[in-house]
């Protein structure tokens, strides 16, 4: 939806695959995701990948990266650790993607199985957090 | 000092503090153990395996923690994306649904420090010292079954991930203040062209890459 907004074509199917470093659509894609990679999985030196990313995009938002990658360690946490369903509308919006992706094979998915979406819920992810 | 250094400063600080059910000592064991996690030999045979539930053996209790308490943190430390309702209920069944919620928003919060830490190539923080003080051992009146793991705020305007921790108000104030300060902005989450350093789609790049890196399915 943020690549829509802003006038990118986004590769979602690069964007998930941990072994892709490479142009996704987003600027300084493959710097982001080579710092998140070495943050997340320690393939490749975390000094060198933020120093890449802070030449690409400057240091206060080489900062913001890093801040992104901590909080969404914190995220995944509480959602699979709390088990919460997927919420209706974005469990309606996202039903091909999530197909297409493989994001079903994912063991959290087992909490959203018996969900039956009711109409006028939120469908996008930038409504999860008003 | 920056908003998310600050953020980070009140977060320790609100874990040293005494809890919702949990003290202020047994807030700084759990942030313990969630570093040890990253080396304990059980936690990570678990990870390597291709069911946790093929690895037999289990965290023994401490001074701080007991059993249960010892096995919710590693486990949501080491493997939150392959947690099982069923296995939740065994640990809520042990220690309570308040204390479990409890402890998976404090692994939440120290994960999200330390992982700041080692992200800037800053080093580990030392763990605080725990403050004194009895735990709040407030029960929201607000709160029951979603279809969530533990009993969370009813009603349709929140989103489900914006209400993971609201049995437990206290671990809750200190994880929304993280959320906001390290991603969501307040208001300008709504927008998608908003005027950050790091732009809207290059954040959720970021999220993605490290939502799928951690099988996180929601």
């Amino acid at each position: 939806m943020s690549g829509e907004a802003n006038g990118l074509h986004i590769d979602l199917e690069g964007a998930l695959d941990a072994d892709h470093i490479g142009d996704v659509g987003v600027p300084a894609s493959a710097e982001l995701l080579a710092f998140t990679n070495a943050v997340e999985l320690g393939r490749g030196d975390i000094d060198q990948t933020r120093a890449a990313l802070a030449a690409a995009i400057g240091a206060e938002a080489t900062t913001e990266a890093a801040a992104i990658i901590a909080i969404f360690n914190g995220l995944v946490r509480v959602a699979d650790g709390t088990g919460i369903q997927l919420d209706d509308g974005v469990f309606t919006a996202s039903i091909t993607d999530r197909e297409s992706l493989d994001i079903n094979r994912f063991a959290g998915a087992a909490n959203s199985a018996d969900l039956h979406p009711a109409p006028g819920i939120p469908t996008a992810v930038h409504q999860l957090f008003s | 000092m920056s908003s998310i250094d600050e953020a980070q400063r009140s977060a320790t600080e609100a874990i040293a503090s005494p809890g919702d059910w949990l003290t202020g000592a047994q807030r700084i064991a759990a942030w313990r153990e969630t570093r040890a996690a990253d080396t304990n030999e059980l936690d990570q045979e678990r990870r390597r395996a291709l069911s946790p539930n093929a690895v037999s053996g289990s965290h023994a209790g401490t001074a701080e923690l007991s059993a249960p308490a010892m096995e919710v943190v590693h486990r949501t430390a080491s493997d939150p994306g392959r947690l099982t309702r069923s296995w939740a209920a065994e640990q809520i069944a042990a220690i309570g649904e308040e204390t479990y919620t409890e402890l998976i928003g404090v692994t939440a919060i120290v994960t999200v420090i330390d992982r700041f830490q080692r992200a800037m190539g800053r080093p580990e923080l030392p763990l605080p010292t725990p403050a004194a003080g009895e735990p709040m051992q407030v029960h929201p009146d607000d709160v029951g079954d979603i279809g969530a793991w533990v009993s969370q705020t009813v009603g349709p305007t929140t989103a489900n991930v914006s209400r993971t921790l609201s049995l437990v108000p206290v671990t809750n104030q200190a994880w929304r203040q993280l959320v906001d300060t390290h991603y969501s902005h307040g208001a300008e989450f709504m927008n998608m062209q908003w005027d950050f350093p790091l732009s809207r789609p290059q954040a959720e790049l970021v999220a993605t890459r490290s939502t799928a890196l951690n099988e996180c399915f929601y």
